[in-house]
């Protein structure tokens, strides 16, 4: 017992000098200081920092707009990777506006088919006292950012009485995208838009606007903004309009029917090729493209028309019937489907040359206007539409990722052929940070591409459509433009 | 058209980035097989008299006598953090976790020339624990590998000052991991768990113990290396998409478990102070590569490692304060075998320092208490030439162009505390 008493006073004695030993020795982690991001650097100061755009800055993707392709919009990244706060308009997954999923694939023979989910999201913190640093409005048009504060002031309604409900949830009447960046007193801004100036016009086959915002009122507009947003007195990158015409969903149904229509047949049956229904035709029709001009981009066939590829040659007028119009006059719908030229391949899905030079015009023409105001602004520029361009041509590598403007399998681009992915959206906001540092002086480093996950949802639910071509449910990309 | 094409409309290769070779991760060996050596910074091969002599180095054995027993146990808590990815500063902290390796010793002295015993010991081990969205998930999440021995040994007296001894080492081990593989372009992961076990390999071990004189000892020790052929099962949860590319079934892998050959010597500079030392080689090379064999869908990935023969400097002293205690001090330098390029966050190794101290008290005549503490503090790691590729999980050949993966270059550091008590009883 004595000898216990003495273990235990030794012990007492003792652990004085082992905690003393145990805290000097813990101190020599030799953690070398590695400095973390700031929200400075150079001339820049990111550390208030609001983005202001459309659908691509809100981080739509796959046809929805939904919280975890939210968190890698390219303004969240940037944010991210100063080390600034900024915050989101969240919608719970699956999101708003029908995500488009991959309903089952088949890794042996890459066949995919898609469906479109039909749950729905709902906002997460629409209580948010403030602002939110992403101002992106999917659908936005450049009038948008100074006039519309709501589903019925948007140019959308005022033009074709379509209420766009983002309008209501991102800005919730506390004035314009324009006013409530001001109302953050950021110290540094992005704009990117005008896509959707082109954009509506392009998807919709060139009919739903029949023309793209008319250019003398898209500089007008453009500059007054310009001018709102120079008065802020942040710092401002913006961003210029990439050619649509590359994106994949125009480049990647028109090639499959070059490559799978039985053409010998149907020339042995004396058509020519694809009849279709030139710009603002909406009847018979003389003027077709046979397979070199759908392999060549010469036509571009729009993704959702993938949908009624299947009714090529039908004799029923079963389009029509689906698509619940009335068969216009002077269309025989008795005659093969978009093998006649009295049944002809319809406007709404197909790009003609005459409206492909338009959009690319168009493109052209607002491009100039935005270059022109950041030059004459002190704007930053970063000229998406030449770097989207080489990607489309020669393709993109990123620590051996490929990427490619390819449908699906090119990894830029979500399954609505128009929005990027996460990993689109990372590429994006480096190229922001590359102009950021060289304007400003700035050594923001860059984020790595191959860090953010994939984001091409697989679906959990049973239904689904079997067919070669990626197939979409009706009303798949309804709210595409809202 | 023509009806029931079946035609690819986009070729796609699945990216399935199912390396789990990184899971064993090198300096996987426990020496902390006694409170006392422990407490000596294991430098123990030439001192080697009490019951732990079975794992330092039997020929010991025959420097005391009677019926002894040992048990004892040290406590392990390890913290590794990384920050990255290049130019990432990003901090990461793996989970804390803390490991309780046993050992027990029971040795016979049959008579002047013979001593016998047999010990149970842990002399390998690895866990470590990251979040399971963390930056390297693909690289590293969870592991626990398990190593037990079962030894028993016989020594002999050859000379009056020279002892050998010979042991052979019966050994059974567990492993298992999680880790999260890569859907790729999918959004979200495969979570894949394997377990797997190797109940029954053989090594054996030599020993040497010599004494110039009463104050001088010197020893050597060697243990074989062991080869464990683990079998078991995989399972991953992921899409059922993928399904059929998800491995599910049985999966084998061999790892081979160093040899290692120490030398130590021991001097009694005055009656009260032993001062010891050891240089301990570690064979590593025989860490090549590690092969998973899948059985569903069949396919072996094989992983190099490309591990370093290493060695360890071990220093130690004791001090007899009194004919009940004795107090403890040691310090070593272990040589990290893994190149920089091949670390693998499973288990972040670089060249470490440890220090430790420790008690020894006689409780009663017949029972000793032994205890230490060790602090090991590895030395900050920046890899900038990593060679494993955090996108896919995958470790791609030497000479690489760095621009064609994703190299998980970044900056390790790793500390662990460790305390020990053993218990000592001669009947």
């Amino acid at each position: 017992m004595k000898k216990l008493l003495n273990l235990i006073l030794f012990l007492k004695e003792w652990t004085a000098v082992v905690l003393l030993v145990v805290f000097i020795v813990s101190g020599c982690q030799d953690r070398t200081n590695l400095t973390g991001p700031s929200s400075k650097s150079g001339n820049a100061d990111l550390s208030r920092y609001v983005s202001i755009g459309n659908s691509i800055t809100a981080g739509y993707q796959s046809g929805a707009l939904y919280q975890s392709a939210q968190v890698y919009s390219y303004g969240n990244l940037i944010a991210q990777q100063v080390n600034s706060n900024y915050s989101i308009p969240f919608i719970s997954d699956p999101g708003l506006g029908g995500r488009i999923e991959v309903q089952s694939f088949n890794p042996a023979t890459g066949v995919i088919n898609l469906t479109v989910n039909s749950n729905v999201g709902a906002p997460i913190n629409s209580n948010y006292p403030s602002s939110y640093n992403n101002l992106g409005v999917p659908g936005a048009v450049v009038y948008d950012v100074l006039n519309a504060t709501s589903s019925t002031t948007c140019a959308s309604y005022l033009v074709g009485g379509s209420a766009n409900q983002y309008f209501d949830i991102i800005l919730r009447g506390k004035g314009s995208q324009y006013a409530q960046a001001k109302g953050l007193k950021p110290s540094f801004v992005t704009l990117w838009i005008g896509n959707n100036d082109v954009l509506g016009f392009a998807t919709s086959g060139g009919t739903s606007p029949s023309t793209p915002t008319d250019a003398g009122k898209f500089q007008g507009l453009y500059t007054l903004l310009g001018d709102s947003i120079a008065s802020m007195g942040a710092k401002v990158v913006v961003a210029n309009i990439p050619d649509v015409t590359a994106l994949p969903y125009f480049t990647t149904v028109g090639p499959l029917m070059a490559q799978k229509i039985p053409w010998t047949y149907i020339h042995s049956k004396g058509s020519p090729g694809l009849f279709y229904q030139a710009h603002g035709n909406t009847s018979a029709s003389l003027t077709y493209a046979d397979s070199a001009a759908l392999a060549s981009y010469k036509v571009l066939i729009t993704l959702p028309a993938s949908n009624y590829t299947g009714l090529l040659g039908d004799t029923t007028g079963l389009y029509y019937h689906l698509i619940g119009a009335t068969v216009p006059t002077g269309i025989i719908v008795t005659q093969p489907f978009g093998f006649s030229p009295y049944n002809p391949w319809p406007d709404a899905l197909i790009l003609d040359p005459a409206e492909i030079t338009t959009a690319e015009t168009f493109t052209f023409e607002f491009n100039s206007t935005i270059a022109g105001v950041a030059s004459s602004q002190g704007f930053g520029l970063v000229d998406i539409n030449s770097f989207f361009n080489s990607i489309a041509s020669g393709g993109l590598v990123e620590n051996g990722i490929g990427f490619s403007t390819a449908f699906f399998v090119g990894g830029l681009f979500s399954l609505d052929g128009v929005h990027p992915t996460n990993r689109g959206q990372a590429i994006i906001a480096n190229e922001f940070l590359k102009v950021i540092n060289s304007k400003f002086g700035a050594s923001y480093s860059l984020i790595n591409v191959d860090a953010i996950p994939a984001s091409i949802v697989l679906a959990k639910r049973s239904m689904f459509f079997k067919g070669i071509y990626p197939h979409f449910a009706p009303g798949a990309f309804k709210h595409l433009l809202d | 058209m023509e009806e029931n094409v079946k035609v690819k409309i986009l070729a796609f290769v699945l990216f399935l980035s199912i390396s789990l070779s990184q899971a064993f991760a090198g300096g996987f060996q426990l020496n902390e097989n006694s409170a006392r050596a422990l407490g000596m910074g294991g430098a123990f091969t030439a001192v080697a008299d009490d019951p732990s002599a079975i794992y330092f180095n039997g020929a010991g054995l025959t420097q005391f006598s009677g019926v002894n027993f040992m048990l004892g146990s040290t406590l392990i808590a390890p913290v590794f953090t990384f920050r990255g990815v290049s130019p990432q500063v990003t901090e990461y902290d793996a989970t804390k976790q803390t490991f309780f390796p046993t050992h027990f010793y029971a040795t016979y002295r049959y008579n002047s020339d013979w001593a016998f015993g047999i010990g149970f010991t842990s002399p390998f081990g690895l866990g470590s624990q990251w979040d399971s969205s963390w930056v390297g998930k693909y690289l590293a999440e969870g592991i626990s590998l398990k190593v037990f021995t079962i030894s028993p040994v016989a020594a002999y007296n050859l000379l009056d000052n020279l002892s050998i001894s010979a042991g052979l080492v019966y050994s059974f081990a567990s492993v298992n991991i999680t880790k999260e593989a890569s859907q790729y372009p999918f959004a979200g992961d495969a979570l894949v768990t394997m377990n797997g076990k190797d109940n029954s390999e053989f090594g054996y071990n030599l020993g040497a113990l010599y004494k110039p004189s009463d104050n001088l000892s010197f020893g050597v020790s060697f243990h074989s290396k062991i080869l464990y052929r683990f079998k078991g099962t995989v399972s991953t949860i992921g899409a059922s998409q993928l399904a059929s590319v998800l491995p599910n079934g049985d999966v084998s892998a061999d790892l081979t478990a160093p040899l290692n050959l120490a030398f130590g010597a021991a001097y009694r500079i005055i009656p009260e102070l032993l001062l010891s030392a050891d240089f301990q080689y570690v064979g590593w090379s025989s860490y090549d590569t590690l092969t998973f064999n899948f059985s569903s869908p069949k396919e072996s990935v094989a992983n190099p490692r490309m591990y370093d023969n290493s060695y360890i400097v071990r220093l130690g002293a004791e001090y007899n304060l009194n004919p009940d205690w004795d107090i403890r001090a040691g310090i070593y330098f272990d040589k990290s075998p893994v190149k920089a390029e091949y670390v693998n966050p499973s288990l972040p190794e670089s060249n470490r320092l440890g220090f430790s101290c420790g008690l020894g008290y006689k409780i009663t005549r017949k029972l000793t208490l032994n205890a230490a503490y060790l602090f090991i503090r590895n030395n900050q790691l920046t890899v900038n030439n990593s060679l494993e590729d955090y996108a896919t999980g995958n470790v791609v050949p030497a000479g690489t162009n760095p621009n064609s993966y994703s190299p998980f270059n970044g900056t390790y550091n790793a500390y662990a505390n460790l305390v020990s008590l053993t218990l000592s009883y001669s009947l």
